[in-house]
C-alpha cells in the first residue's frame, strides 16, 4: 500500500465519517457526469461562468437555495462550509446543525459537509447536476477534500497560503503545505478517472490593498505546488483591485505568466483558467448602490476576459445574504453578461512591463532560495519577507511593505519591504503617488483608500 | 517610550491593529505588536517583558466588554504594573451602545483612556496629553 494510501485510511477512519468506501467512491468517480465537472464546461463553454457564494447548515435549506439558483440560471453551484468544519471541529459543527435542524435557525454561517456525509450530499449533487465548487478556508482540508469529492464536488478551492495568510493568526505555514500537498495529491489521482478534477487558488487574499504583484505570484506559486503533483486543471483568480486599467493589466500579465511557468516545470498539458471575484472589500449599505458596483465588476470581468465570474449580492454590508438576493444577482449577472458586447481590446504595454518584471523578480528570489523542495523555498521566502501580504494576520508574515492608491485608484507600492521589487519598477510605482505626505497624512489615506466603494 | 498594542480575544480584523502600529510608530513610540487574536495574559506579560509604559488594546467585534470584566482580578496577579497607562479603544459593545455609558464602565476596569468609535488619531492625542500630564505630576514631586 501507498504511503499515501495509508494516510487516506488514518485520515478516513474518523468517528465523524460513517465507513468510507474507496472502491465505492471511485466507481463513482468513473462513472460520474460530464456535466458536473467544471473543468469540463471550462473546455466546452464559450461564455463566462457565473457562480455565486452561500451555504446553509441543513440539507433542506442548501437544497432549496439551489432551486434559486438554478431558477437563475447559474452556471456554477457553490458549497460554502462553516466554520467550526474549516477549523476541523466536527464536534461543535455536528451540536450546531442539530440545532439547526430542531429549531429552524440557521446555527452556522455554512454547510458541515463532514457531519452530513458524502453519501447524503451526493444525492443532493446530483440531483442538480451542475458543477459544484467547495468554498471553504480550511488549513487542513484532507477530510473535508474526501467527502467533497466523493459526494460528486469536483471543484476544490483554497491552497495552503491562500487560505492561511488571511484567515489565520498562528496556524503552522509548513503543516499547511503538507496538508494541501494530500489534497493535490488526492485530485490528482481522481483526475484520471474522468474529467479532472479542478483546483482554484484564492486570489482576493486579505482583499485590502494587495498590490498586484503579490498577487500574481502567490497565484503562480499555488498553481505550481498544485501541477507539479499531477493536477490537469487549475483556475488562477483575483479581485476586483479599484482600476479597471490595473485589472485589465493584471489579468493579462496573470494568463501570460501563469502559461509561462506550467511550461517551465513541463506541465503546459495542463488547463489554467482564469476567475475574477467581484468587488471582495467593503461594500456601501446603500443596496442600490451595491448593485450599481456589482454590475461595473461584471463589466470589468469582461473587459479581463475571465473564465468565471464569482458574484456579490446587494446585502452584501449587513450580513448573510438570503437566497432572492443570491438568486437575484445571478440572474442580473447574466443578463449583463449577455450585453456586454463587442468590448474594445485594451492594452497598456508600459504597466504590463513593470507589472511583469516585478512579477518575475519576486519568482526569481523564491527560486534561487537553497531549500530543496518548492514548498520549502515557498515558506521560506514567506519567512523572510520576499512575500509579504498587505493586512495579513499572520504571525510569519512581515507587513513591511506599504501600499496606496495613486489618483487613477491603481494600488501602488511605496515600501517594498523585503519584497524584491527591482529599482526601476519600485521608483515608477512611488512616481505615480505624493510622497511629500507624513505617516499620519498615508494611514489617512489608507482608510480611506480601503473604503473607496462606500 | 514604549507601548504594546494588540487587538483582545478571538478578534481576527487587522486592519485597525496594523494602522495603529504605523500611527504610533510615526509618533515616536516604540512599538510591541502583538497582532490580533491576543489574550489578556499575553499583553500583561508582554508589558512586562519590554517594560512597556503604555498599554494599547483594541477591539472591532465587540467582546472587548467580556475580557475588560477580567481586567483587574488579572492585573492584581502581577507587580509593576500600576504605573502603566491603559488604553482601550474601538468598537467597545457587541450592537450599538452609547459612549456615556461604556466609558465609565470601562474606566471602572481599570482602563485610563477609553475610546469607543473615536478616530484613530484623536485617541493617540488623548493619549499622549495624559503621557505629558502624568510627566509633569512626576516632575512637581
Amino acid at each position: 500500500m501507498s504511503l499515501l494510501q495509508e494516510e487516506r485510511e488514518i485520515i478516513l477512519n474518523n468517528e465523524y465519517v460513517d465507513s468510507f468506501d474507496f472502491a465505492e467512491v471511485a466507481e463513482f468517480v468513473t462513472n460520474a457526469s460530464k456535466d458536473l465537472f467544471i473543468s469540463h464546461h471550462f473546455k466546452n463553454q464559450k461564455k463566462m461562468l457565473v457562480q455565486p457564494r452561500g451555504g446553509f447548515p441543513t440539507y433542506k435549506k442548501q437544497f432549496a437555495l439551489y432551486e434559486f439558483f438554478v431558477d437563475a440560471n447559474v452556471d456554477v453551484l457553490p458549497l460554502t462550509i462553516d466554520s467550526n468544519t474549516r477549523l476541523n471541529d466536527y464536534a461543535t459543527s455536528k451540536k450546531m446543525l442539530r440545532l439547526s435542524e430542531e429549531n429552524d435557525v440557521d446555527m452556522l454561517n455554512g454547510y458541515p459537509l463532514v457531519n452530513h456525509g458524502y453519501r447524503t450530499t451526493r444525492k443532493m449533487i446530483t440531483h442538480f447536476n451542475k458543477p459544484v465548487s467547495l468554498r471553504h478556508g480550511t488549513p487542513d482540508a484532507r477530510l473535508l477534500i474526501e467527502t467533497a469529492i466523493a459526494s460528486g464536488i469536483f471543484e476544490i478551492e483554497g491552497g495552503p497560503i491562500t487560505y492561511l495568510l488571511p484567515y489565520s493568526k498562528n496556524f503552522p505555514l509548513d503543516k499547511a503545505f503538507l496538508y494541501w500537498k494530500y489534497v493535490e495529491r488526492v485530485c490528482a489521482n481522481y483526475s484520471k478517472l474522468n474529467e479532472p478534477i479542478n483546483r482554484e487558488s484564492f486570489g482576493p487574499l486579505t482583499a485590502t490593498l494587495v498590490p498586484p504583484s503579490i498577487t500574481i505570484v502567490i497565484q503562480l506559486l499555488e498553481m505550481l505546488l498544485s501541477l507539479e503533483e499531477g493536477v490537469k486543471s487549475f483556475s488562477v483568480s483575483f479581485a476586483q483591485q479599484g482600476s479597471m486599467n490595473q485589472d485589465i493589466v493584471t489579468g493579462a500579465v496573470l494568463k501570460k505568466l501563469a502559461k509561462h511557468y506550467a511550461a517551465e516545470i513541463n506541465c503546459a498539458d495542463a488547463a489554467i483558467n482564469l476567475v475574477y471575484h467581484q468587488w471582495m472589500g467593503a461594500f456601501p449599505m446603500n443596496k442600490n448602490y451595491a448593485e450599481q458596483l456589482i454590475s461595473i465588476s461584471t463589466v470589468i470581468a469582461s473587459m479581463v476576459g475571465a473564465d468565471k465570474i464569482i458574484t456579490k449580492t446587494r446585502e452584501e454590508a449587513s450580513g448573510i445574504p438570503t437566497k432572492e438576493a443570491n438568486a437575484k444577482t445571478v440572474a442580473n449577472t447574466q443578463y449583463s453578461l449577455g450585453i456586454l458586447n463587442g468590448l474594445p481590446n485594451v492594452v497598456d504595454e508600459e504597466e504590463e512591463e513593470i507589472l511583469t518584471l516585478e512579477v518575475k523578480a519576486i519568482m526569481e528570489a523564491v527560486f534561487n532560495d537553497p531549500a530543496d523542495t518548492l514548498w520549502r523555498k515557498v515558506f521560506n521566502s514567506i519567512k523572510n519577507g520576499v512575500i509579504d501580504v498587505p493586512f495579513s494576520p499572520h504571525i510569519i508574515n512581515h507587513n513591511n511593505m506599504i501600499t496606496v492608491r495613486d489618483a487613477n485608484k491603481n494600488i501602488r507600492i511605496i515600501k517594498r519591504g523585503n519584497v524584491p521589487i527591482p529599482d526601476r519598477c519600485y521608483a515608477y510605482e512611488k512616481s505615480q503617488c505624493n510622497l511629500t505626505k507624513d505617516t499620519t497624512d498615508i494611514v489617512n489615506d489608507i482608510i480611506h483608500d480601503i473604503g473607496i466603494m462606500q | 517610550m514604549k507601548v504594546v498594542t494588540g487587538v483582545v480575544g478571538n478578534d481576527i480584523h487587522v486592519v485597525a491593529n496594523r494602522l495603529i502600529d504605523l500611527s504610533l510608530q510615526a509618533r515616536g513610540f516604540e512599538v510591541f505588536n502583538l497582532g490580533v487574536n491576543t489574550y489578556l495574559e499575553e499583553f500583561f506579560d508582554a508589558v512586562i517583558e519590554t517594560g512597556a509604559e503604555v498599554l494599547l488594546i483594541s477591539s472591532l467585534n465587540g467582546e472587548a466588554e467580556g475580557w475588560g470584566r477580567e481586567v483587574q482580578l488579572l492585573k492584581a496577579k502581577y507587580k509593576k504594573l500600576d504605573d502603566v497607562i491603559m488604553m482601550i479603544g474601538g468598537n467597545l459593545v457587541v450592537g450599538t451602545g452609547n459612549a456615556d455609558d461604556i466609558i465609565p464602565r470601562y474606566k471602572g476596569y481599570g482602563f485610563d483612556i477609553v475610546c469607543h468609535q473615536v478616530d484613530l488619531n484623536t485617541g493617540l492625542d488623548s493619549l499622549e496629553v495624559m503621557i505629558k500630564e502624568r510627566q509633569l505630576a512626576v516632575g512637581k514631586n
